[in-house]
């Protein structure tokens, strides 16, 4: 165990740690107020649903897949909800049928993934732009508010002190996500799929019923999310939540999970939330501007990108002038994301 | 509010030289009734100034004049102009006023794009004791808004859009479409409202609204809407666009299609970037208010407000600089609720006769 923590802190994760201190230190040495809770509840709250998806979206990655349509999904629900309760529904009732939109939508996708076979890029690529056109025809373009004060109270204000129903949501989904990928069998069936589905297949396993029950909750939580984000705004628009896939994959590759599936972990990913998190906080606050901030969280998707497939390139190297490798203790073959981001298949 | 007193010092000699800056200058002027309040040079104040998001024209104006007033007062904090990208504009915003008592600022100085969703994070600020002023485009219901300084009558500008769409499509009238911003911006929608009310007026009956479409302030949704607006409504004369993107991209829209003819396209833009189509006839008549003079304004009346100075009541006046003497109102375009207003003005209606000059 000791052993397993010292190889992480080496890896990936351990470079996450540093940035992430070196973000923290910045912020603590020029904010006055940064450790405060009044600011820790701002940090979080106002990333909280990308933060959300990020999780499920840790699944679908290391499943070897890829959904595209997570934000348009928030959208849609976001919309969904609107549009019923603008018409006279009641608000509850409006969230539980964006909710079902949510899973419905994403078991269609998880349908023509895992049944029909389909790429899920090209999937949900049109989940991208169809979600997002059927909230633009639910909502137009107007700005739908007037909630009411119970919604906006619970997207807005603390629950249980200052923590919010989203971040109570959050860290239960994190707690979840954590506990079923590293500790399920549902957990290690999605790392097999994500390194090899055939392998997967011929071993009996039930890929198509794997990878259903991931697309499912990724449109489920995602409309949760799009709930949770028209409850903290107050309001909702057809482009709520555009752009958002981006900054969520972005996360996910940051956190150390390989693009081609099959490796990552949780405590990567989380790392990676909370600095990126910290790092617009800290944008913010020292009064750098949005293109600014975009740029540099496309740098560090480029560095999350890059650098792990550099540094497998010289370890290949490293490792073909060194003919022994029993001298390199044990193969860590699956769960080093430097290595196997170098090769897909 | 507090004031910071200047943390630095080069020297013990410049101690005693620096004494009278370091008092904290809130020699608050109560004011007497009809004494306008001066403000009180080289306070240390740090301001943020918010735009709706950064990029376009006006907006670099405000923050031109804004710089302008810092100067002329001596503020040794530099003015922090920041804001979010067009495409995140409401959930940007949000994140700049929720941050920025951690950012320790003094003073908000907001044109909001985020309707009343922005309320609770100025109510917060206002809270942590930072003071909202709000300019060009106000928080609808005043909630978590010190005041908002007004360019123009918000009244006006609906009767100053209508008459201009009068003038442009003639006694027998015609049909018009709105291209306005985004369907949150306030002072737009204020605008278009008091518009609608404006041709309520007989005198305005031959003009028929046809339909009112967003572009969101970006330059090509804007563009789209208008091409989308042109096949739609084959009988429309007239594109209002009461935002000074939405205007350009109309513009441009009809020149491209060769309709500058049969379609004319006016509202409020930046002379400017609006010459060429006031000359070329596309845009004959348009209007607009100075918003270099809007951002020095702003940030008097914010730098007034932060040093405590003045408390932002009914009633107060104060001087700002060049432009003279201000009061604190009640604002009478927001009457259901309880907001308060400082109006700048005038108008200026710009058309081939002026539009070279003001456009410099």
């Amino acid at each position: 165990m000791a052993r397993e923590l010292w190889r992480r802190l080496l890896g990936w994760e351990g470079l996450l740690l540093v940035l992430l201190l070196a973000v923290l230190g910045f912020n603590i040495t020029r904010v006055p107020n940064f450790l405060t809770v009044a600011n820790q509840i701002n940090l979080f709250q106002l990333g909280i649903e990308k933060a959300i998806v990020v999780l499920v979206m840790t699944f679908v990655i290391i499943s070897g897949e890829i959904d595209l349509s997570v934000a348009s999904m928030m959208g849609l629900s976001a919309a969904t909800a609107a549009a019923l309760f603008e018409s006279g529904a009641p608000m509850l009732l409006a969230i539980i049928v964006a909710l079902g939109v949510g899973a419905g939508f994403g078991l269609i996708n998880g349908y023509f993934v895992a049944i029909v076979g389909l790429s899920s890029l090209a999937v949900t690529l049109a989940g991208y732009v169809g979600f997002r056109g059927l909230a633009r025809l639910l909502v137009q373009d107007r700005s739908v508010g007037g909630f009411p004060e119970w919604f906006t109270r619970l997207g807005q204000q603390g629950l249980i002190g200052p923590l919010t129903l989203s971040i109570i949501i959050f860290a239960m989904l994190a707690i979840v996500a954590t506990v079923v990928l590293h500790f399920s069998g549902f957990g290690r069936l999605t790392y097999v799929i994500g390194n090899s589905a055939q392998v997967a297949r011929y071993s009996g396993v039930s890929v198509a019923r794997t990878k259903l029950i991931i697309f499912t909750a990724s449109g489920f939580i995602s409309a949760l999310a799009g709930v949770l984000m028209a409850a903290r705004l107050g309001a909702v628009r057809a482009s709520t939540a555009e752009g958002f896939e981006l900054d969520i994959i972005t996360v996910v590759l940051l956190g150390g999970v390989s693009i081609f599936g099959g490796v990552g972990s949780m405590a990567g990913v989380l790392l990676s939330t909370y600095l990126v998190l910290n790092l617009r906080n800290g944008l913010v606050i020292a009064g750098v501007t949005g293109n600014t901030q975009t740029g540099i969280i496309g740098l560090l998707l480029i560095l999350s990108v890059l650098v792990p497939n550099l540094a497998g390139r010289v370890r290949e190297r490293l490792r073909r002038r060194q003919p022994d490798p029993s001298l390199r203790g044990p193969p860590q073959e699956a769960a080093d994301p430097a290595r196997s981001q170098t090769a897909p298949g | 509010m507090n004031v910071k007193t200047r943390r630095w010092m080069t020297g013990v000699a410049c101690a005693g030289l620096l004494a009278a800056n370091m008092v904290p200058a809130v020699l608050a002027q109560t004011p007497v009734s009809g004494e306008a309040v001066t403000a009180e040079p080289g306070q240390e104040v740090k301001m943020m100034l918010l735009p709706k998001f950064l990029g376009i024209l006006p907006f670099d104006q405000a923050n031109q004049g804004a710089e302008e007033a810092a100067a002329e007062l001596g503020n040794p904090t530099p003015l922090d102009f920041v804001g979010p990208t067009a495409e995140n504009s409401v959930a940007g915003q949000i994140e700049f006023v929720t941050n920025a008592p951690a950012g320790e600022y003094d003073v908000i100085m907001l044109s909001n794009n985020s309707g009343d969703q922005i309320v609770p994070a100025a109510v917060a600020a206002q809270e942590a004791g930072i003071p909202v002023v709000t300019w060009d485009s106000p928080i609808p219901t005043g909630e978590g808004e010190s005041l908002f300084v007004a360019q123009v009558d918000f009244d006006e500008t609906g009767q100053v859009m209508a008459e201009m769409a009068r003038s442009i499509l003639g006694e027998d009238g015609g049909q018009f479409a709105i291209l306005s911003a985004s369907p949150d911006a306030a002072n737009q929608n204020a605008w278009i409202a008091a518009m609608e009310t404006a041709l309520e007026d007989p005198a305005f009956e031959n003009l028929e609204l046809l339909e009112i479409v967003y572009g969101d302030d970006q330059s090509e949704k804007s563009y789209e809407q208008a091409l989308a607006l042109i096949s739609k409504h084959p009988d429309m004369e007239l594109i209002m666009a009461p935002t000074s993107v939405g205007i350009v991209a109309a513009a441009q829209a009809l020149q491209n299609e060769g309709l500058c003819e049969e379609i004319k396209v006016s509202g409020l833009g930046v002379p400017a970037e609006m010459l060429e189509y006031t000359q070329n006839g596309c845009a004959p008549e348009f209007a607009l208010w100075s918003f270099v003079d809007l951002g020095y304004l702003t940030y008097y009346v914010s730098y007034l407000l932060a040093t405590g100075a003045i408390e932002g009541v009914e009633g107060e006046r104060f001087v700002a600089g060049r432009l003279g003497e201000y009061e604190i109102t009640k604002d009478p375009t927001r009457p259901d609720v309880d907001a308060l207003r400082v109006l700048m003005g005038p108008f200026t209606v710009y058309n081939i006769d002026n539009v070279e000059e003001a456009a410099g």
